[in-house]
C-alpha cells in the first residue's frame, strides 16, 4: 500500500497496460478480417453491411463492434462532396454581367464569388511575374493589345537577372550587413547560372502573392481575435486543426472550389499560411506589457491609434516572426501545390522526382532551399532589427540603398544592352539565362546515384529487407492487431491519468471521430509509421543535443544547422533518401526520422539551455559531477521543454508520412493522394485530412496537459 | 441527502484511490458502451452468419487455389485415350468449381456446331453476353456455356450455347474451359 502511496501514477499506467493488453488478447481476430477489407473501398459486395443516412448509402465489411467500429461517420465525405457540389453548381444561382459578351448569365453565387477572387489572384501573379520575367499580358490587361501594338516602347522585357541579384544583395546588407549581403548575391548568381532562373521567378512570384496576402488576413483576425473572446473563441478549433492539418489535405477541397492552376495554389497556401500568422499576432499582442497599453491611453489614444500607433509597434518583433513563418509556410507549399498545376521550382521538382531524376530534382530542390534560406535569413534580420527614431541622418544616408538599386538597375540594363550584341546568335545570358541552358550537375548526380546503386546494392537491399521484414511488418501487425475497443481505453485512459477527466473526454472525442471513420486501418498504419520515425527521432536528437549542450560552440552550431534543415521545404528530404533506398518504406522512414530530428534537438538543447544558471552553481557547489548534474538536475528541469520538442517531432512526423505517400505507402496519406485525383475526391481529402489532424491533436492534447501538470509541479509554470 | 453523504465519502478517500476508481469507471464506461453498440451495430446471428459463408467462400478459394497450383500446366482430360493430364472425378468437380473463364477458342469450337450462333457471334464483332461454368450435382458433369445477342439481319436474337466441359487448360494461375461438347 505504501508502494502505491508512492507511486499512484505508475500504479494506474499499470492497470490500464494490463486491461489494454487483456483486451488485445481477449478480441481475437475475425477470421474474415484483411488489411484491405478494413476500409470502405466503394465495391459493391453481397457480403458487405450498408446503411442510410442523410440519404447517403455506406457500405462497409462489418465485423464484431469490439475489433472494429462501423464507420458511422462514412456518410461525412459523400455529404462533403454533395454540399459542394450543390453550392459550386445549384445554390443561389443570380444574373451576373458579362463584359466580354455584354450580357448577362445566371451563375450560382458561389461559383460566381470563386471565380472573381480566382481572376483576380490571376491577374495579381501575372503582375508579379510580369515584371519579374518580362512580357505583355499585364500592360495589354490594363491597355489593349491596339495600344501595346502601336506604342512599342510598352514591350518591356523583365528585370535582368543581374538587377534581382543585386537588389537581394543590397536588401540583404541594409538588413543585416555583409554577410548577408554575399549569400543572397550568391544565390541569386547560383539561381541564374544554373538555369533555374524563370521557374525561381516563377516560384517567387506566387509567393510574392501569397505572403502578403496571408500577412494581411493574418494580422487582421489576429486583432479582431485580440479585440473579441468570441471571435478568438471561434478561431480557437479551426486554429489548432490547421496546425497538424496536412497541408495535403487541403488541396482537395480547394481544387473543387478554384480549379487547378496558380491561383488555387495562392489560395491553398493563404489558407494553411494564416493561422501561423494570427497566433503571432495575438501572441505578440498579448505580450505588450500594461504599462505600454496605459502610457498609450494616458497620451490620449483613441482604439485605432491604440492598436496601430501603440500595440503593434510593441508587437512588432512577434508579428514579423509570423511574416517569417508566412514565408517559410509558403515555400514548403510551393512544392505541394505543384500537385494542383503552380508553376514554378516545384513543379520542376515533382516532375523530377516523377521521372525518377535525382539530379534534375536536387537541382530544383537546391535552389528552393537556398531562396528558402536566404528570405528566412531575410525575414527574421527584419524582425530582430532596430529602428532609429532618433537618428539625425543626411538624405544620403537615409536613401543610400535605393541610390545603390539605381545604379545597380542602371548597370544591369546597360549590361543586359551590350550583351544583346555580344549574344548575337544564341541566347542573352546578361538579361536571363534560359531554363535548361545554364550549367547543370544533374548528369553527375544520376551517375552517383547509379554508382551508390552498383556498389552498394547488395547491402542497401539487405539492410531494407531486414528492416521491413524484421521491424516495420511486425510493428504494423502489432498496431493492427489492436481491437478498437482496446485502442479506445489505452487512449482515453492516458488521457485521465495524464490531464483528467476533461481530457480523457477531449482525446476520446477525437479518438472516436477516427474509429468511427471508414479510414481507422489506415490510421492505425500512419500512427505506426509515425512512431517508429518518432521513436528513433527521439533517440538520435535527445542524444545529439545532450552532447552539444556540453560544449557552447556545438551547441550554437548544432542550432544552425537545425535553422537551415527546417527552411528545406519537406519534399527536398525526398530526394536524397530516394537517391540512396529507391522507392520503399525505408526511403519514407528515413525522411520522417530526418525530418523529425530536427525539432528533438532543437528542443533537447534550448530545454537544457532554459536550466537556470542558478541551479548549475548550486549544484557545483554541492560537490555533483557533469554527469550527475545531467540526470539529477539538467535532465529532470529540462523535461518538459523536451517533451514539447516531442510533440513539434510528432507533428513533423505525421506530415513527412503524408508526404511519403508519394514514394507509396499504405496510410491516410495515400488516401489524400488518390482523392487528389478523384472528382468526388473533395470530401475524402478533408474527412482523411481531418483524421491525421486528430492524431496530432491527441499527442498535442497529452503531451501539452503533461508538460503543463509537471512545470506547475517543478515550480517553473 | 444520500447524495451529501456519498460525495462526501468519496471526498474523503485519499486521491490516488480516487483516482483510480475514476480510471476504473471509465474502462467500465468505454467497454460497456461498446457492448450497447454491439447490440446495436453488431448484426448478432445475421453478421455471424454470412461471416461463416465468408469464411467458407476464403476457405474454399484458398483450397481451389492451391489445387490449381499444384496441377500441371497445359491441357487436362476427363476422358480416356489422350496423352495429356487426366483429372480424377474429384478433381474435375473441383476444376470446374475453380474455373471461371471460357476463352474465345471453345467459343468458336462450340459455334461450329451451332450456325445461328456462329452468325449472330461474327456479325456483332465476336461479342459474348454472358459466360457460364457449373458443376451439375445430379448428372456429376460439369457445364460450360455462353449467350451471344445481337441483330440477325432485322432481327434482334439471342441464343444461349450449352455443353458440357470435357477439357480444361491450366496455366498455372488459373484455369480456363478448353472444349465444350455441345452435341
Amino acid at each position: 500500500m505504501e508502494l502505491i502511496k508512492k507511486y499512484p501514477k505508475v500504479f494506474q499506467w499499470l492497470f490500464l497496460l494490463v486491461v489494454f493488453f487483456a483486451l488485445c488478447f481477449a478480441i481475437e481476430v475475425p477470421e474474415t478480417y484483411k488489411f484491405i477489407r478494413g476500409q470502405a473501398e466503394f465495391v459493391k459486395d453481397p457480403n458487405q453491411s450498408f446503411y442510410v443516412f442523410l440519404g447517403k448509402e455506406v457500405r462497409y465489411y462489418a465485423f464484431d463492434v469490439f475489433w472494429r467500429l462501423p464507420p458511422l461517420l462514412g456518410w461525412l465525405p459523400i455529404w462533403i462532396n454533395d454540399s459542394l457540389f450543390f453550392l459550386m453548381n445549384e445554390w443561389l444561382p443570380m444574373e451576373f454581367w458579362n463584359s466580354d459578351t455584354q450580357t448577362y448569365k445566371t451563375r450560382p453565387l458561389v461559383l460566381q464569388i470563386t471565380r472573381e477572387i480566382t481572376s483576380i489572384m490571376t491577374f495579381l501573379i501575372e503582375l508579379i511575374r510580369e515584371i519579374l520575367l518580362g512580357g505583355l499580358k499585364t500592360i495589354v490587361a490594363f491597355t489593349s493589345w491596339d495600344w501595346v501594338g502601336s506604342n512599342s516602347w510598352a514591350k518591356m522585357p523583365g528585370l535582368p537577372w543581374t538587377v534581382v541579384a543585386a537588389g537581394s544583395a543590397i536588401l540583404a546588407y541594409k538588413l543585416s550587413g555583409k554577410g548577408l549581403a554575399v549569400f543572397a548575391g550568391l544565390v541569386m548568381v547560383y539561381i541564374s547560372i544554373f538555369g533555374q532562373w524563370k521557374p525561381s521567378m516563377q516560384t517567387l512570384s506566387f509567393i510574392l502573392v501569397a505572403a502578403p496576402l496571408s500577412f494581411i488576413f493574418g494580422i487582421g483576425f489576429g486583432i479582431l481575435a485580440f479585440k473579441s473572446k468570441r471571435v478568438e473563441k471561434a478561431l480557437y478549433p479551426i486554429l489548432l486543426v490547421m496546425q497538424t492539418m496536412p497541408q495535403y489535405a487541403v488541396l482537395v477541397p480547394a481544387l473543387v472550389l478554384f480549379g487547378v492552376g496558380d491561383h488555387a495554389a495562392v489560395i491553398i497556401t493563404m489558407i494553411v499560411a494564416v493561422p501561423p500568422m494570427i497566433l503571432l499576432t495575438l501572441l505578440g499582442l498579448r505580450a505588450v506589457p500594461p504599462e505600454v497599453i496605459e502610457a498609450g491611453r494616458m497620451s490620449g489614444c483613441n482604439n485605432w491609434q491604440l492598436m496601430f500607433k501603440v500595440l503593434i509597434p510593441t508587437a512588432r518583433r512577434d508579428i514579423l516572426i509570423g511574416v517569417n513563418q508566412v514565408i517559410m509556410v509558403c515555400f514548403s507549399m510551393a512544392v505541394i501545390s505543384a500537385f494542383i498545376g503552380a508553376k514554378g521550382l516545384g513543379f520542376n521538382l515533382l516532375l523530377a522526382l516523377n521521372q525518377l531524376n535525382i539530379g534534375l530534382a536536387l537541382e530544383a530542390g537546391l535552389c528552393i532551399s537556398l531562396i528558402a534560406i536566404l528570405l528566412d535569413k531575410m525575414s527574421l534580420a527584419w524582425a530582430n532589427k532596430q529602428v532609429d527614431y532618433f537618428g539625425n541622418l543626411t538624405f544620403y544616408e537615409r536613401n543610400k540603398s535605393v541610390l545603390y538599386f539605381g545604379i545597380a538597375v542602371f548597370i544591369g540594363v546597360v549590361l543586359a544592352y551590350l550583351g544583346s550584341f555580344y549574344f548575337k546568335q544564341g541566347f542573352n545570358y546578361l538579361f536571363e539565362v534560359p531554363h535548361n541552358k545554364g550549367i547543370s550537375t544533374a548528369d553527375f548526380w544520376n551517375r552517383g546515384v547509379d554508382w551508390i546503386f552498383d556498389t552498394f546494392f547488395v547491402y542497401i537491399k539487405a539492410f531494407n529487407t531486414w528492416l521491413i521484414v524484421e521491424v516495420l511488418q511486425p510493428m504494423r501487425a502489432l498496431y493492427l492487431r489492436m481491437p478498437a475497443v482496446a485502442t479506445l481505453v489505452l487512449v482515453v485512459g492516458a488521457g485521465y491519468i495524464i490531464g483528467g477527466i476533461r481530457s480523457a473526454l477531449v482525446v476520446c472525442g477525437l479518438t472516436l471521430f477516427i474509429a468511427l471513420s471508414p479510414w481507422w486501418d489506415r490510421a492505425l498504419v500512419t500512427t505506426y509509421m509515425a512512431t517508429f520515425g518518432v521513436i528513433v527521432s527521439c533517440i538520435i536528437g535527445f542524444t545529439v543535443g545532450t552532447l552539444c549542450f556540453q560544449n557552447k560552440h556545438s551547441a550554437n552550431f548544432m542550432l544552425g544547422v537545425c535553422d537551415i534543415f527546417q527552411t528545406f521545404p519537406s519534399f527536398v528530404y525526398l530526394i536524397p533518401v530516394m537517391m540512396l533506398f529507391g522507392i520503399t518504406d525505408t526511403s519514407v522512414l528515413i525522411a520522417v526520422i530526418v525530418y523529425a530530428t530536427i525539432p528533438a534537438t532543437r528542443y533537447t538543447i534550448e530545454g537544457l539551455r532554459s536550466v537556470p544558471m542558478a541551479l548549475h552553481d548550486a549544484a557545483t557547489m554541492s560537490g555533483v559531477n557533469k554527469f550527475q548534474r545531467l540526470t539529477k538536475i539538467e535532465f529532470p528541469l529540462a523535461f518538459p521543454h523536451m517533451m514539447l520538442g516531442l510533440n513539434q517531432t510528432i507533428v513533423f512526423a505525421l506530415f513527412m508520412v503524408i508526404i511519403g505517400a508519394f514514394i507509396g505507402t499504405e496510410d491516410l496519406g495515400q488516401y489524400i493522394l488518390k482523392a487528389l485525383s478523384d472528382k468526388n475526391g473533395a470530401g475524402i481529402g478533408l474527412t482523411l485530412g481531418i483524421c491525421v489532424a486528430f492524431i496530432g491533436l491527441i499527442f498535442d492534447n497529452l503531451i501539452r496537459t503533461w508538460v503543463e501538470k509537471r512545470k506547475q509541479h517543478l515550480g517553473i509554470a | 441527502m444520500f447524495k451529501e453523504i456519498y460525495s462526501e465519502k468519496i471526498k474523503g478517500l485519499p486521491e490516488f484511490i480516487r483516482q483510480m476508481m475514476g480510471l476504473v469507471i471509465l474502462i467500465i464506461v468505454i467497454i460497456s458502451s461498446f457492448f450497447v453498440m454491439n447490440i446495436m451495430f453488431g448484426e448478432g446471428d445475421d453478421l455471424v452468419e454470412r461471416m461463416k459463408i465468408e469464411e467458407e467462400r476464403i476457405a474454399n478459394e484458398k483450397k481451389l487455389s492451391e489445387l490449381i497450383s499444384k496441377l500441371p500446366s497445359g491441357i487436362l482430360v476427363t476422358f480416356d485415350g489422350t496423352d495429356h493430364y487426366k483429372l480424377t472425378n474429384e478433381v474435375y468437380e473441383q476444376v470446374c468449381k475453380a474455373t471461371k473463364l471460357i476463352p474465345q477458342r471453345a467459343i468458336m469450337g462450340a459455334n461450329f456446331l451451332n450456325f445461328r450462333a456462329h452468325e449472330i457471334y461474327t456479325i456483332n464483332g465476336n461479342k459474348i453476353d454472358d459466360t457460364f461454368v457449373k458443376w451439375d450435382k445430379e448428372k456429376n458433369k460439369c457445364f460450360a456455356g455462353f449467350t451471344v445477342s445481337g441483330n440477325n439481319v432485322g432481327v434482334d436474337e439471342s441464343i444461349t450455347v450449352i455443353g458440357e466441359a470435357l477439357s480444361f487448360l491450366s496455366t498455372g494461375i488459373d484455369t480456363r474451359v478448353y472444349f465444350i461438347k455441345n452435341f
